[in-house]
């Protein structure tokens, strides 16, 4: 599970604890307000009454604002989502861009991309139908029309790329 | 349920599924899966397993009532997809998206698509009927029925005599007619529950997208 991950999972079970929080206040609510309605209709008006209008509007008031902060979370969680969709296509964006850069074959930038991902050579070999000796060929002349010395040094290229932006644009 | 092997397969699939266009719809916000399964509970519930006109039965309307408020105090202020204004009532829209459907090319809607919100608003009407009725032929909260009945049970029949003068009420016109109209909501509302089913497998089969995986609750996690 990747950080990025992790903490949409967060909001998203926040969202749904919101969301049975605010079923059980309505329910409340709806219990509370009808039972001092029956009390009113069957006569019973005294001074406890005007408590049972302070509880009501207490409930009531509870799950407007319930309502509105799950609203706003879920709002959050969507905006997250439109960034991180947004991030992902950049970067699917520069990773597509430098493969074209290095030549590599429509084969090779499958398995690279798949190299990218962090699967190994017996996942990548199965996923494609190959020989694991077929893969690590092709992952040996991806690593070479990269220039770079292996699976590390692979990943990195394009992390760094991101880290060094990063940090250009607040400097 | 075929949709579930592509569905299933796990992340290795995504990175080479990116030309891959079954990609599943997003889901309905938790509230409104809640307030969804939790009315479907109750009208089956109240339909299949509890005693009419006991405490259950009047406790699960109750629930029911609570369900449908929350759902509608959701349609002004939950978000877009859940506004009644993503999904006005609109019988021609309707009919078009029915007819379209029929002929394999229905357009996917953010929100309910024409034909659905069509349903909702008629389901929403007939759980307000049913609620409403119910209401009008108990007029006692679930706690009051308890006790009622927790007095019967233990030997106190002295409050039935209460309840007496009240069941010349329900011999009277209006008291009939009321009833009426709750059994009348109940068989209606069943029947459009069914019709809204079929509208939903018919519409995933046609057009090839899952719609009832957006409304499950268990959380799926791909990975």
């Amino acid at each position: 599970m990747s950080a990025v991950s992790t903490g949409v999972l967060a909001g998203r079970r926040r969202s749904i604890a919101l969301a049975l929080f605010l079923l059980v206040q309505t329910l409340a609510a709806v219990f509370f307000v009808g039972d001092a309605i029956a009390d009113i209709v069957e006569g019973n008006v005294g001074a406890h009454i005007y408590f049972e209008l302070l509880v009501a509007i207490a409930l009531a008031l509870g799950v407007g604002l319930g309502a509105l902060a799950l609203r706003q979370t879920l709002e959050e969680l969507k905006a997250q989502d439109v960034a991180l969709a947004s991030a992902r296509g950049a970067l699917g964006d520069v990773i597509a861009a430098q493969f074209t850069d290095w030549g590599l074959t429509p084969a090779e930038r499958d398995v690279a991309f798949l190299a990218l991902k962090g699967l190994d050579v017996a996942e990548i070999a199965e996923l494609r139908g190959r020989a694991a000796g077929t893969v690590r060929a092709q992952l040996t002349r991806i690593y070479a029309k990269a220039g770079v010395s292996g699976r590390a040094q692979f990943a990195a290229w394009f992390v760094e790329d991101l880290l060094g932006e990063g940090l250009d644009s607040e400097a | 349920m075929t949709e579930a092997s592509s569905g299933s397969s796990s992340r290795r699939s995504k990175g080479l599924s990116q030309a891959g266009q079954a990609k599943p719809l997003p889901n309905w916000d938790p509230l409104l899966r809640l307030t969804h399964w939790g009315i479907a509970a109750v009208v089956l519930g109240n339909y299949a397993l509890t005693k009419e006109g006991g405490s259950v039965h009047i406790a699960l309307g109750w629930a029911g009532l609570g369900l449908l408020v929350l759902r509608l105090i959701w349609g002004f202020v939950g978000p877009r997809e859940a506004r009644f204004t993503s999904f006005l009532p609109n019988p021609m829209a309707a009919l078009r998206h029915l007819v379209g459907l029929s002929k394999g090319q229905a357009p996917h809607f953010p929100s309910h698509n024409p034909a659905g919100a069509m349903m909702a608003y008629a389901l929403w009407a007939c759980l307000a009927v049913l609620i409403g009725t119910g209401l009008l032929m108990t007029g006692a909260t679930p706690m009051k029925q308890a006790e009622l009945e927790a007095a019967v049970a233990a030997g106190d029949w002295s409050v039935l005599v209460e309840e007496g003068e009240e069941a010349e009420d329900d011999e009277s016109p209006f008291g009939e007619a009321i009833k009426e109209v709750h059994e009348v909501a109940a068989n209606l509302i069943l029947l459009l529950a069914f019709l809204h089913v079929a509208g939903v497998v018919v519409e995933s089969r046609v057009m090839g997208r899952n719609l009832v995986r957006p409304m499950l609750i268990a959380a799926r996690r791909r990975r």
